[in-house]
């Protein structure tokens, strides 16, 4: 089966004098496979995701999505993205996005009538009127993964969707990830909640410092009698110095300012 | 069509912005004012007003001095138009590409099929709807104003708010452009001092052809020729030159032994020729090639 994702020997850096972001990362997504992205802060993994979404260039590597460059308009028609953090035009309101989106992917009238009240009921965000700029975080990220499976996409990636979700929230997106699943579609799943991913992903490549350290099958990955949570600890603390991360102020006897 | 849609939600968003609508507002209120004093004090001054001098002088009528009022308040109009267009096109430069920059919705909208081209122009044909649409209504508003005071002039304004539009255009694609690169304050500080500093070369310029103290100096003479080819020409409606002529014509008749204003005649620029105007077309198709590889080099 051809690979939805393509990613050889990636690299990135952003400023000359920096460390490599993403360092000779290789991997491959299937359809119908959900794939995830593991690691600390600063491992490189929104890099990953940003260079296959098109959206920053990298420096070195091969990187194909449906077997065309990430910039290829008609392999961004297939794909949907939900970024860490989104945000939208402050000065719309949520049916407008997801109209305009709409648009970008070049949906017709008769299915953008059909689709935009059914993804904001999705999102919960149906009978809501009020402005993005007046939006919570979490009503912003259902709205990002809203606008993400807007076109029906057969890729689609997640980068940190339930950071800011209530417990139902996640229950929601991790069913969706589930359907998609499904029918086929290819998930790139980034996140740091190892249990969540544990329980929806088939792969996982571990990363830190911008490189792979362990990929495979979730059971390739986690012996039995583990779980992620240990492995992913054990593997990213190896490859980094130890420390003290306790500040030595807490611990302190005297007054408390 | 996708950059109908950038261009569509970029003029739905520019119409909820606080910015542009007190603008707009403050423009309007201006015209409206200085139409209302200006008639409230014709009525109560000018018509009872009568000059004379030393000798056989006598000066302008009640008629001449309102009709003199009267060309002031076109004068007036037509300079408060284009300090609200350039204005306006601050307030469009500044905020049409950058928010969607700083807030981080570009990234949505970028991981979507649509070219870094069609967005560019979507968003370009948005800010030049929206100064279209605000500076226009500011004119219509002055056409209205002049119902009421008179003036004659309307053909003059109606070309001079075009001129004011294209003028401020290139200003807001510079704005527009800077903004893809750096933060929007320092876009439009730069563009401030690079509109102000084309101004004065083209004044230069201006007195250099008129035979004023600058045309004997050979190296200043290229210097600003070619500085001249590389600057935005700020296009000229004929209203100035109009203004001038009739005003010149109520002093003239009323100078003794009829003075001669030419001279101060022609240091009033004349109205932009094609040339000027092929020109001005050119700068707008380069700074929107600018705004095109800002937006295209962009990562992010």
């Amino acid at each position: 089966m051809a690979a939805v994702v393509s990613v050889k020997d990636l690299r990135k850096r952003y400023r000359r004098r920096d460390p490599l972001a993403v360092d000779g990362v290789s991997f491959e997504v299937e359809a119908g496979q959900a794939f995830g992205l593991l690691g600390p802060n600063g491992a490189g993994k929104t890099s990953i995701v940003k260079m296959i979404a098109g959206l920053i260039r990298p420096d070195g590597g091969e990187l194909a999505i449906f077997g065309a460059p990430p910039g290829d308009p008609a392999a961004r028609t297939q794909l949907g993205f939900a970024p860490e953090d989104p945000d939208f035009p402050k000065f719309l309101r949520a049916s407008e996005v997801l109209d305009y989106f709409a648009r970008l992917l070049g949906v017709d009238e008769d299915d953008r009538k059909r689709r935009i009240p059914e993804t904001l009921a999705f999102a919960g965000l149906d009978g809501e009127k009020r402005q993005i700029r007046q939006y919570s975080k979490g009503m912003k990220q259902r709205l990002g993964i809203a606008q993400a499976i807007l076109g029906r996409p057969k890729l689609l990636i997640l980068d940190e969707p339930t950071a800011d979700l209530d417990p139902l929230g996640r229950r929601d997106v991790r069913a969706l990830i589930e359907r998609l699943k499904g029918s086929g579609v290819a998930i790139l799943l980034n996140s740091h909640l190892l249990s969540e991913v544990e329980l929806v992903c088939d792969t996982v490549a571990i990363m830190a410092k911008g490189r792979v350290l362990k990929e495979g099958t979730m059971s390739e990955v986690v012996p039995q009698g583990s779980n992620l949570e240990d492995v992913f600890v054990q593997l990213v603390e190896a490859n980094q110095p130890p420390k003290d991360h306790m500040p030595t102020f807490i611990t302190d006897k005297g007054p408390t300012a | 069509m996708k950059s109908l849609a950038v261009a569509r939600y970029t003029i739905v968003e520019m119409s909820r912005r606080r910015l542009l609508i007190v603008f707009f507002a403050i423009g309007a209120v201006g015209i409206a004012g200085l139409g209302i004093l200006l008639k409230a004090f014709s009525s109560a001054f000018v018509g009872n007003v009568r000059v004379s001098g030393p000798g056989d002088f006598e000066g302008p009528t009640p008629e001449q001095l309102t009709r003199l009022t009267e060309l002031s308040f076109v004068n007036d109009l037509i300079a408060v138009l284009g300090i609200f267009a350039l204005l306006i096109a601050f307030a469009i430069g500044m905020t049409a590409i950058y928010h969607d920059l700083e807030s981080g919705s570009i990234v949505g909208i970028f991981s979507k099929p649509v070219s870094r081209l069609e967005f560019a122009v979507g968003k370009v044909v948005a800010a030049a709807v929206g100064m279209i649409v605000v500076v226009g209504l500011l004119g219509v508003e002055a056409r209205l104003v002049m119902y009421l005071f008179g003036g004659g002039l309307e053909d003059a304004l109606w070309w001079e708010t075009l001129a004011a539009v294209a003028n401020a255009v290139t200003l807001m694609l510079i704005v527009l452009a800077l903004s893809a690169w750096v933060n929007n304050i320092v876009a439009a500080i730069i563009a401030f001092i690079y509109n102000g500093a084309a101004g004065i070369v083209v004044m230069l310029h201006q007195q250099m052809t008129n035979g004023g103290v600058l045309a004997d100096n050979q190296v200043l003479h290229v210097g600003l020729t070619i500085l001249y080819w590389l600057v935005p020409h700020a296009l000229i409606s004929s209203a100035p030159r109009e203004i001038a002529h009739q005003e010149l014509e109520i002093l003239n008749s009323t100078a003794p032994g009829g003075a001669n204003f030419d001279q101060a005649f022609s240091g009033i620029p004349g109205p932009s020729g094609a040339a000027d105007i092929i020109w001005w077309a050119f700068v707008v198709a380069v700074l929107f090639g600018l705004v095109y590889l800002a937006v295209r080099r962009r990562q992010v």
